[in-house]
């Protein structure tokens, strides 16, 4: 049920993955959403896999944990597809009535469909191994250089790990007040849309009421504790970057090589073919150098 | 007719470092008209077991019959189920939402899909049973006091006549009064209405005073399940499973080791003063 979603939750684990400084894991997981919108071709998703695969494999969390936070936005995944598939134009291939499914449509449907399935995983790897405090540690350190600016790094680092802590905590709310709202006979499965929707007016209610009541109590201990925001606070575990930190800024490095190398060759080699898989390299190879 | 689970067990979060096996094996009759306690450290399961009873939870293994019928047949009806036990959920008071007391009491009936006047009668009655001051029936539930809230909040769900109420932590987080207030008023609906009452409580003192019945819960299992004399007298294992019995049965205990020949069967005050003064007058003649 909805302790099945895994968005935003850590998964403890001792490994290479959760020990690395939050900065890393960050920028990492920044450049390889950046990545992923970088290449068009077969190969640069199997360059991309091996990356994102080998860095769930190091993390010891079970690759079946991660898939399961998949779960949350197949709606959203199965309309991509579904508007890729018909809506792109190109060489119709199967023709129903007015729609038309194209060779390219497929092909954008899946390259989409795995990018954004990348997407998720890689962020929520980084959930899954970094705990909200590390998070909020790494973010508000890698944006200290706004400082100056006055952009206020800690409060805005501050906000944004209170938010994460409190995704778990509002799920298990929602649970909980949709067993007793259950208890009391309420039925949020039957009925029209607008009985659905207005089924759901005895959770939402508690809902905001609790994520108020429990946003007071938080305030309320941090100021018991004189928590005054960013100025002059010192850190009990400062961030210090150790040497497999450096190793995974090389790693990260070598993807982004080898990521844009593979890329460049596929496009100078097969710039007009429309079907780039790794298998046609060789070939290509062969056929330009006279073989 | 009861409630009968045959081996219940359930886990959650199978496959995943959550994985927990939360009930194991669990087999119970809750007989008509018990006033029963069920107790247990957190964690222990009792949470998780009383959710079964209304089906809000679906056991992993082993069935449960509601008056000789299995819960999980295709054609039991769960809405059903769910009026007829009735659970109280722990802190029920952050589950109001309606825009006043009336009304958010008047949400359980409404939805067993009585008539309008029924609903209100219901709704009338349930509030009377708790005590609720007349004139905040209006008043919105979220200008209640704490004691109050809950007393809405279990209105809520004795508005829909339940033949079995479920309680959990009916008392947590009130003060003294207010926790004798309400565990009077549930043992008064137990005793007038003749519904069975199964209350949910790390308090021994709380349930020794009132229940007919403890279970008690460790580690997803019934560890110990009688009459409280006979539980309480297990008070080592009790102690082992990070519970307590009631301070009077260690005064009677600790009175039996120092000489005193009194019986230390007392669970409540009250028994075990006169059990004392019944060995003390001995003492005299």
């Amino acid at each position: 049920m909805i302790r099945d979603i895994t968005i935003g939750q850590y998964y403890p684990a001792a490994s290479v993955i959760h020990k690395l400084d939050p900065r890393v894991k960050l920028l990492g997981t920044l450049v390889f959403i950046i990545s992923l919108f970088l290449f068009s071709s077969f190969s640069g998703y199997v360059v991309a896999a091996v990356f994102l695969f080998g860095t769930i494999r190091l993390s010891r969390v079970p690759l079946k944990f991660i898939l399961k936070g998949l779960k949350a936005v197949f709606i959203l995944l199965l309309f991509t597809v579904i508007f890729n598939i018909f809506l792109t134009k190109g060489t119709p291939l199967v023709t129903i009535g007015p729609l038309a499914i194209t060779w390219e449509g497929i092909r954008t449907a899946v390259f989409m469909a795995i990018r954004l399935v990348f997407l998720i995983l890689g962020s929520s790897l980084m959930t899954l191994t970094t705990t909200p405090n590390q998070l909020t540690d790494g973010m508000e350190k890698g944006l200290a250089i706004l400082k100056p600016l006055h952009v206020p790094v800690h409060e805005i680092a501050m906000i944004m790990s209170i938010a994460l802590r409190f995704i778990p905590i509002l799920l298990e709310e929602t649970d909980k007040i949709m067993k007793a709202q259950s208890a009391r006979g309420a039925d949020f499965e039957s009925g029209n849309m607008i009985q659905k929707a207005k089924s759901l007016i005895p959770i939402l209610v508690p809902l905001f009421v609790s994520a108020f009541r429990r946003a007071n109590d938080l305030a309320m201990a941090m100021e018991a504790r004189c928590y005054h925001g960013g100025d002059g606070r010192t850190k009990m575990k400062p961030l210090r970057y150790e040497k497999r930190d450096y190793t995974a800024y090389f790693l990260l490095l070598l993807y982004l090589g080898i990521l844009l190398a593979v890329n460049l060759l596929v496009r100078y080699f097969v710039a007009d073919t429309q079907i780039t898989f790794l298998s046609a390299l060789p070939a290509t190879i062969m056929m330009r150098e006279g073989f | 007719m009861a409630i009968i689970l045959d081996k219940v067990n359930y886990s959650y979060s199978v496959g995943t470092a959550y994985e927990k096996h939360a009930l194991k094996d669990v087999s119970l009759v809750l007989n008509d008209g018990e006033f029963i306690g069920i107790i247990g450290h957190t964690g222990s399961g009792k949470s998780t077991l009383i959710q079964h009873l209304n089906g809000l939870e679906r056991a992993t293994s082993g069935t449960i019959y509601y008056n000789g019928r299995d819960i999980y047949d295709t054609d039991f009806k769960m809405k059903e189920l769910r009026g007829k036990v009735g659970l109280v959920f722990q802190y029920p008071e952050h589950q109001l939402f309606e825009t006043t007391v009336l009304e958010d009491v008047k949400f359980g009936p409404k939805n067993q899909g009585l008539p309008p006047l029924e609903v209100d009668l219901r709704a009338y009655e349930a509030l009377k049973q708790v005590g609720m001051p007349e004139e905040l029936y209006d008043a919105s539930p979220f200008e209640l006091s704490g004691g109050q809230k809950r007393r809405a909040a279990i209105a809520g769900v004795l508005a829909m006549k339940p033949e079995v109420l479920i309680l959990d932590e009916p008392t947590a987080g009130l003060d003294p009064r207010g926790r004798d207030e309400i565990l009077d008023q549930i043992a008064a609906l137990h005793k007038e209405q003749g519904i069975t009452v199964i209350l949910v409580s790390h308090s021994m003192e709380d349930v020794a005073n009132y229940v007919g019945r403890i279970i008690v819960m460790n580690h997803g299992q019934v560890a110990l399940d009688g009459m409280p004399k006979e539980v309480f007298s297990h008070y080592r294992e009790l102690e082992s499973m990070g519970l307590s019995a009631p301070q009077v049965t260690y005064v009677m205990n600790g009175l039996r080791q120092a000489g005193y020949p009194v019986e230390t069967s007392a669970t409540t005050v009250e028994e075990a003063k006169e059990e004392i003064l019944r060995v003390l007058g001995q003492g005299r003649e």
